[in-house]
Formats: structure tokens, C-alpha cells, sequence
């Protein structure tokens, strides 16, 4: 009798000391989570715009922390945390790499669009022109038949619609696309100028 | 007329051509000279009087 006393008077020791344990456990657990999440919130709008997956991974990593939080599972928590730190020091690395990479290629852009701003309208111009005199003309000159003529009226259009494109997303503030479109426009009037023979002068 | 460019096409006029001829090179119509006649007004002052050397642009 004495012996069963004697066990369960350890049993609720034992079961005293361990939510002590864990109770103290709270207090650094909680704190690690509000860490986590203001560094989460530094970093997070330039996460969502060049890593929405990495973000979405450290988005569940902290989901799962701060459902062991609830069910005050503490010590859980403090084992997690080393892991949820690092992708957290890495997804933060990566966005401010990903948004140095994205401002320098915008730089760029920025500087092929003030050439091609300045090249495109000359082009369409000239093909609108010649375009315009053969649609008025009798008869085709020589080397050139109807097809030749109908392809170049196909590509000055598509050279066309994509240079409203490319100004479109400039205007919009879309260098990377502008300048993307521009180069399919200046691509386009290139076919439609050669269905022409026209050149253009180094 | 709009600014020179890369783009706008030139003829170097010969001894012998005519603005209609150079028209029915370009066009296939001798009737469309007037087209050129236009886009060289800063050089041309009469259609019919053009000179060897000349540098026309051809819209």
C-alpha cells in the first residue's frame, strides 16, 4: 500500500515537473512565431511578386507552428523553429536577389525601348507609304506579284497591332513586355519590308 | 512630308528617267509620279525637270 503511494505521488510529480516544463516552454515558443512572422512581413510583398511558391512553402511551415501553438504543443514548436529561420533567412536572400535581377533587366528594357520608340513608327511609316502607292496602282511592278503585296499588307498589320501592343505596355509601365512586343512588331515589318524590297540603311 | 529615316527609300536619278519611270519601277504605274513628285517637293520644284545625281525619296 505504501509502495502504490509512494507511485503515484512520483507519477504527479513526475506529471507536475513536465507541465512546468512545458509551461515554460510558452513564453520563447510564442515569441519565436511573432519573430518569424515580422520577418515574414519585412520580406513578404517582394516574396509574393518573384517567389509566390517559396513564399507559399514558408506560409505553410508557419500555418503548422501556429497549429502546434494552439494545441500547446511548445516543445514542437522550438524543434521546428531552426528549420522555419532558415527558409526564412533563404527566402528573404532569394526576393532581394530576384528584385535586383528584375530592376536590372527593367533598366534594360527601359534602354532598348527608347531605341525601338525611336526606330518602330519610322518603319511602319515607310511600309504604309509603299503599302499604300501598290494598293493604288494598275498593275504590280516587276518582281512583285499580288501574293508578295498581300503578305506584306498581312505583316505591316501584325507590325501594327504589335507596336500598339508594346506602347500599350509601356504606358502601363511594362518595360520587359514593351520592349518584347516591339521586337515581334520590328520582326513583322523586317518580313513585310523584305516582301517589298525595301531595306533599311545600316 | 515626314522626316528622313533608316527606313525611307531613296532612287539616284540617270541620265534619261522621268518621274513616271521611276514611278512605273517602283509602283507598276506611270500615273503615280505625283506621289513622288510629293515626297520630294523639297528638291523638286517641277515634276518634269529631274537631274542625273539627284537623290529622290520613293514612298
Amino acid at each position: 500500500m505504501k509502495t502504490i503511494r509512494k507511485s503515484l505521488l512520483l507519477a504527479a510529480l513526475a506529471s507536475v515537473a513536465l507541465v512546468v516544463g512545458c509551461s515554460s516552454m510558452k513564453e520563447p515558443a510564442t515569441k519565436a512565431i511573432a519573430d518569424a512572422e515580422a520577418t515574414l512581413a519585412t520580406v513578404r510583398d517582394d516574396a509574393a511578386k518573384y517567389l509566390p511558391n517559396d513564399l507559399q512553402g514558408v506560409d505553410a511551415s508557419m500555418a503548422d507552428l501556429k497549429a502546434k501553438l494552439q494545441a500547446g504543443d511548445y516543445k514542437g514548436i522550438m524543434a521546428a523553429v531552426p528549420e522555419l529561420t532558415t527558409k526564412l533567412t533563404a527566402l528573404k536572400d532569394a526576393a532581394v536577389a530576384k528584385k535586383a535581377e528584375m530592376e536590372a533587366a527593367i533598366e534594360k528594357a527601359k534602354g532598348e525601348w527608347t531605341a525601338l520608340a525611336a526606330d518602330l513608327p519610322g518603319m511602319v511609316g515607310a511600309l504604309e507609304s509603299r503599302v499604300s502607292a501598290l494598293s493604288a496602282s494598275k498593275k504590280l511592278p516587276r518582281g512583285m506579284d499580288a501574293a508578295k503585296l498581300d503578305s506584306a499588307k498581312a505583316g505591316l498589320a501584325a507590325a501594327k497591332s504589335a507596336w500598339e501592343a508594346a506602347s500599350a505596355a509601356f504606358t502601363a509601365g511594362n518595360a520587359i513586355d514593351a520592349v518584347a512586343k516591339a521586337q515581334e512588331a520590328k520582326a513583322k515589318g523586317g518580313e513585310a519590308m523584305a516582301a517589298l524590297g525595301m531595306t533599311a540603311a545600316k | 512630308m515626314p522626316e528622313d529615316n533608316k527606313y525611307t527609300q531613296y532612287y539616284e536619278v540617270k541620265k534619261g528617267d522621268s518621274l513616271s519611270k521611276i514611278a512605273e519601277q517602283y509602283y507598276g504605274d506611270k500615273m503615280l509620279y505625283p506621289r513622288i513628285f510629293e515626297a520630294n517637293k523639297d528638291i523638286l520644284k517641277d515634276p518634269n525637270k529631274i537631274q542625273p545625281g539627284q537623290k529622290l525619296r520613293i514612298p
